[in-house]
């Protein structure tokens, strides 16, 4: 089987056609024509950050941000657009063999580091080599990349299209090189950002700048400049004050954002938060106990109160939009069962005595409430249940809430990560491509209910209203090769402009 | 126990008893007095605490009229009052009122009781506070302590609640203050005193809830005893921890309960009083006590010392006085002025002697002249009866110079025969009396008793059974071991050949003569004991008085020689009689001579004369 994807300057061809009648229509209600030039500036709420995809660790929370700053710096060799459409970027054309475990794509030609070096198909393959899960592995070949599966892949597209396989170079003192829009300032070092309060003492500034030399042509933007480790009121404050233009939002303050009219992004649920039983402590080995917990927790209230409705109730561990079917799993509160099971139990499990003790695994105050609020009710089934802070490492936990970042588009991957992390065994390890095969293998690790989801929750992001073009994915991409930065002044007849526009 | 030690005694218990009830009443009353001043702090401060509690719950009060009254809580109130009203915009509502109005504990409430909002435990919201529904008016309820659930646990707080009614629709605003250790800081603490509150979430005591106004409390845990009798009690308990084992650590703690609104113990305020000054005042009283028992004890000896010179040196003096008046020294006299009982006593002393002395010599002088009257008498029967046959024979030669020569002859030889009988007669008396007055001092040497008792009766062995005279049996009981006595052997043998003479005397129709010798109290005792007619009482009173006896013949010198014999011998003689039955003579003897009385009998045998009449103990037992 082969698919020859459409290649970039076709569709940019295209799509040029169509802006200019677009923008044409546009100017015609005075709308403002693209510029260049501009710094934008960001802000995360992440503490740190990293710009090496081979350090990142799967399902961590900081994994959005480093994605995001990775995508200004490195590609990827294909991409998924709005309607789920796989797009070539460094890739310009994919095949693979009929059981999926062979495939080939040809590396785009032209293509070149930021320092002016050619992208070669040896470079893919190294950067690739160091991503790729256990099976898979990837060699050279001229100018094309084979992949080759130990068992059958067709998720391998999803798999490259998101997450962590970005195409760099490592150089010899240890950067890396990549080919896309933006450079990272090597020679500024993160600085300490010109932010007052608390956050100022951890916050640090990278300068990205934009990439002459990039294949797909320079950005609008001049430079963009990162700031992370900002508080959640804070990065609010600074969006709403001008210093900054596009700003992570902490779920707590997204309603307080819509209430002060500022535009709000919002991607597809992509943080999962979930209970998980210590399989170490002997009250993990008490299914009528886990199951009254699952029983005694309110999820819906979890979301529309304590996360003020933006987030959702979850039942699964992949979320809806990524596995089809999520909406099958869907437990509600029910106190009585959970106080009957609870009562055939001994008093002294999980009693006052000797409650469970519940270790949130990430700071934060949405952490902190989700873990009270599990203790509340799990108190109201006539269950103890003690939040213990990250820091008690001293203290063996009976449970844990962790959060669980989705990054990857493949839903076999996304499970497999997932379930390795919440210490879920797999039995049809090979055979999850099978949706059927991963709902089953989902449904058996939920109903052990040694992992209780509670709530996902989605990135949200506030925009500026001089950023204009901004285009970002349900799954959590910025594009922010795209986006420009109206003058000041020019803004009160700029209508607000999302998912549109593109680099000459 | 001597009268100085008896007097030190009474003079010691006194003083120390005295020191005792007096300190121990200083004590006592100090005590008291503390212990009401105590009372009055510890009642100043319980008030002084009521008032901050007041005035904490009145500002409380004034916060939540603020928040009632402010627009945004009516448009609160307005838009929970709707139908289908979205409660979750208000979520975090609570802990924006919290910091706004400087309150620790802040929950919104809607007219079904459910709770909408919470600084304290946002966790919680969605659950039923129905309580708050329960109360028609609550400005008219004043504030109050409530357990605030926390998400760690618990927290104690001062609790009032207002409402706003919108459409009939009640929006509650229940707030609140931590009850920590902030309200202790405000308190004024007098010296000596602290507070402490205890928090009473936990089912148990739990040290952690026991806070003082500086965290600097230590054990905690001493508290748990009378935390819990507090609580089990619901009524103030007082009591004392002794921190350290020294009584000056100690604290006196009144512990009054603080009730919630149904009555519930939720708190203690423990008020500490260090009794630290009290064991000190305690303690310098009973040092002062101790050191006046001790200069007590000092002042005993000097004072006892003092007072028996002056009372028991006299009563001393009279003793040696009175000793000496039994050894004879009859003048003594004491010397001893004061016009006290002692004073007195000596004075009647002096005046006793003066008097036995004077009597004495008149006794004496009585005596002599009995003793010459008597020496005269005996002298004048003595000599009388040889006179009268002189008196005879010269009257028959001067009639027989009227008879013839032959016959003349005959008479003037028998006459002359008769003459020279009656002048050796009357030379015998004379050296009986010559023998009397040379009574020679005892030269002492170790003489064993039974020996000389068995020379003597041996003198006597030819005359018990002598022919023509009725029968003497004769029986020694001698005893075996008896000591040796220091005595002159040659007046020793003289006074039991006496003692037999007299006793075969006594026994002219023959009888039985017992001698007997033991040993007793140190002395070896000798007895003579005859079977004769015996001896009246009046007899017995006068047998060793110089020249008096009852025999016919006798010259009544025999038993006075023993007398002195045995006087000079530091020795006693009784006699025993029974009429019709016998008499007994027992005699005395010291085993050891002192040489200061051997010498003295010697000086004074020596200085009296051969003629003077010597004293011996005499004792009658007939």
């Amino acid at each position: 089987m082969r698919f020859i994807a459409l290649r970039w300057p076709a569709v940019n061809k295209r799509i040029s056609a169509l802006l200019s009648i677009f923008i044409f229509a546009t100017a015609a209600f005075g709308s403002v024509k693209p510029r260049y030039g501009g710094a934008l500036r960001v802000e995360f709420l992440a503490q740190t950050i990293s710009m090496d995809p081979r350090a990142w660790k799967a399902g961590s929370r900081e994994l959005g941000t480093n994605e995001r700053l990775a995508a200004l710096v490195f590609e990827r060799l294909v991409l998924v657009d709005n309607y789920g459409r796989f797009v070539p970027q460094l890739a310009t054309e994919w095949s693979h063999d009929g059981a999926s475990r062979r495939w080939q794509f040809t590396l785009r030609a032209g293509v070149k580091f930021s320092d002016g070096s050619a992208l070669t198909a040896a470079d893919a393959a190294a950067a690739l080599a160091s991503l790729l899960p256990e099976g898979v592995q990837v060699s050279a070949s001229g100018g094309s990349l084979i992949f080759q599966c130990a068992e059958p892949r067709p998720d391998l597209l999803e798999l490259l299209a998101s997450g962590r396989f970005f195409v760099f170079r490592a150089q010899a003192d240890g950067s890396l090189l990549g080919t896309g829009p933006f450079t990272l300032d090597a020679a500024a070092k993160p600085e300490k950002a010109a932010a007052d309060g608390p956050s100022a003492a951890t916050a640090a500034v990278f300068h990205f700048t934009a990439n002459e030399n990039c294949w797909a042509g320079r950005p609008f933007l001049d430079k963009i400049e990162v700031a992370y480790g900002i508080p959640p009121l804070r990065a609010l404050f600074d969006l709403q004050t001008g210093r900054a233009e596009l700003v992570e939002l902490a779920p707590e303050v997204v309603r307080r954002a819509n209430q002060s009219n500022v535009r709000v992004w919002t991607s597809s649920p992509l943080t999962l938060y979930a209970l998980r039983f210590d399989e170490g402590q002997p009250q993990a080995a008490n299914e009528q106990l886990r199951e009254a917990l699952a029983y005694s927790v309110d999820r819906s209230t979890m979301a529309s109160v304590l996360l003020q409705k933006q987030a959702e109730p979850a039942g699964a561990l992949l979320p809806q939009w990524l596995s089809g079917y999520a909406f099958l799993f869907h437990e509600e509160m029910d106190l009585e069962r959970a106080k009957q099971l609870r009562g055939v139990l001994p008093a002294n499990v999980a009693g006052g005595t000797s409650p469970l003790r519940l270790q949130t695994e990430m700071t934060g105050d949405l952490a902190h409430l989700l873990a009270e609020r599990v203790a509340v009710n799990a108190r109201q089934a006539g269950i103890a249940v003690l939040p213990i802070g990250k820091t008690s490492a001293t203290e063996k936990a009976d449970l844990h809430l962790f959060a669980w970042r989705i990054s990857s588009l493949s839903p076999e991957e996304e499970l497999r990560m997932m379930a390795k992390a919440a210490h879920a065994e797999l039995s049809a390890e090979g055979k999850l491509s099978d949706p059927e095969r991963r709902y089953a293998e989902e449904k058996k690790i939920l109903e052990e209910r040694k992992v209780m989801p509670l709530v996902a929750v989605p990135d949200y992001a506030g925009l500026a209203a001089n950023m204009r073009d901004w285009q970002a994915s349900a799954w959590g991409e910025w594009r922010l090769a795209d986006v420009w930065l109206e003058p000041a002044g020019a803004q009160k007849n700029a209508a607000p402009a999302v998912g549109s526009g593109a680099r000459p | 126990m001597s009268f100085r030690t008896k007097l030190f005694w009474v003079f010691l218990l006194t003083v120390l008893v005295t020191v005792s009830v007096v300190g121990y009443s200083v004590t006592y009353y100090s005590r008291a007095a503390f212990e009401e001043i105590d009372r009055e702090r510890t009642e100043a401060l319980v008030s002084q605490f009521q008032k901050e509690y007041v005035q904490r719950g009145e500002e409380i009060g004034r916060q939540l009229d603020n928040i009632i009254n402010s627009e945004l809580t009516l448009r609160t109130a307005i838009e929970l009052a709707k139908p289908n009203a979205d409660q979750s915009i208000f979520f975090r509502d609570a802990t924006g009122i919290a910091q706004d109005h400087g309150l620790d504990f802040v929950e919104l409430v809607d007219y079904q009781g459910t709770l909408i909002s919470s600084a304290q435990y946002p966790a919680r919201v969605g659950y039923k506070e129905d309580w708050v529904t329960q109360v028609a008016d609550w400005h008219e309820v004043a504030p109050f302590l409530r357990r605030e659930e926390m998400p760690d646990g618990s927290d104690l707080s001062l609790t009032a609640v207002r409402a706003i009614s919108v459409e009939k629709k009640n929006l509650y605003i229940v707030g609140g203050k931590r009850m920590d250790r902030k309200l202790l800081a405000s308190l004024v603490l007098p010296a000596g005193m602290r507070a402490l509150l205890y928090r009473n979430l936990d089912q148990n005591f739990s040290p952690a809830q026991l806070i003082d106004a500086t965290d600097t409390l230590q054990n905690p845990e001493r508290f748990e005893t009378l935390i819990n009798q507090v609580r089990k009690q619901t009524q103030p308990v007082v009591k004392t921890v002794d921190w350290t084992g020294d009584a000056v650590d100690a604290e006196t703690f009144h512990s009054i309960p603080l009730l919630g609104r149904n009555g519930e113990t939720l708190g203690t305020l423990l008020v500490g009083s260090s009794r630290r000054e009290l064991v000190l005042l305690t303690r310098k009283i009973v040092w002062i006590a101790a050191g006046v028992g001790v200069a007590a004890l000092l002042i005993a000896l000097i004072l006892t010392s003092w007072i028996s010179r002056r009372i028991t040196r006299p009563l001393e003096d009279l003793a040696e006085g009175a000793r000496d008046v039994a050894s004879g020294r009859w003048d003594r006299h004491i010397d001893l002025r004061g016009r006290d009982e002692v004073g007195q006593l000596a004075g009647a002393f002096n005046e006793m002697t003066h008097t036995l002395a004077a009597q004495k010599e008149r006794l004496v002088q009585a005596e002599r002249v009995a003793a010459w009257r008597e020496l005269a008498r005996r002298l004048a029967h003595e000599l009388r009866n040889p006179l009268f046959p002189l008196q005879i024979t010269v009257e028959n030669l001067q009639r027989a110079r009227q008879l013839g020569p032959d016959q003349f002859q005959e008479v003037f030889n028998e006459s002359t025969a008769t003459l020279k009988a009656e002048l050796a007669n009357l030379n015998a008396i004379v050296g009986r009396f010559s023998d009397f007055s040379k009574m020679p001092a005892p030269q002492f040497t170790r003489v064993r008793v039974n020996e000389a008792l068995r020379d003597a009766m041996r003198l006597f062995e030819p005359q018990f059974n002598a022919v023509g005279k009725p029968p003497v049996t004769t029986e020694l009981i001698l005893a075996d071991g008896l000591p040796d006595v220091d005595a002159d052997p040659d007046l020793l043998h003289k006074a039991f050949q006496n003692l037999i003479l007299n006793a075969l005397d006594a026994m002219p129709a023959g009888g039985a003569l017992t001698l007997r010798t033991s040993e007793r109290d140190g002395k070896v005792r000798i007895e003579v004991t005859d079977t004769g007619k015996g001896l009246t009482p009046e007899e017995c009173s006068r047998l060793f008085t110089p020249y008096y006896t009852t025999k016919q013949l006798g010259t009544g010198l025999g038993l006075a020689i023993v007398q002195s014999i045995v006087s000079d011998h530091q020795g006693t003689i009784s006699v025993s009689s029974e009429e019709g039955r016998g008499t007994t003579f027992r005699i005395e003897l010291p085993q050891k001579q002192t040489n200061t009385l051997a010498r003295l009998q010697t000086e004074e045998t020596k200085a009296n004369g051969e003629a003077a009449v010597k004293t011996a103990p005499v004792a009658s037992e007939g």
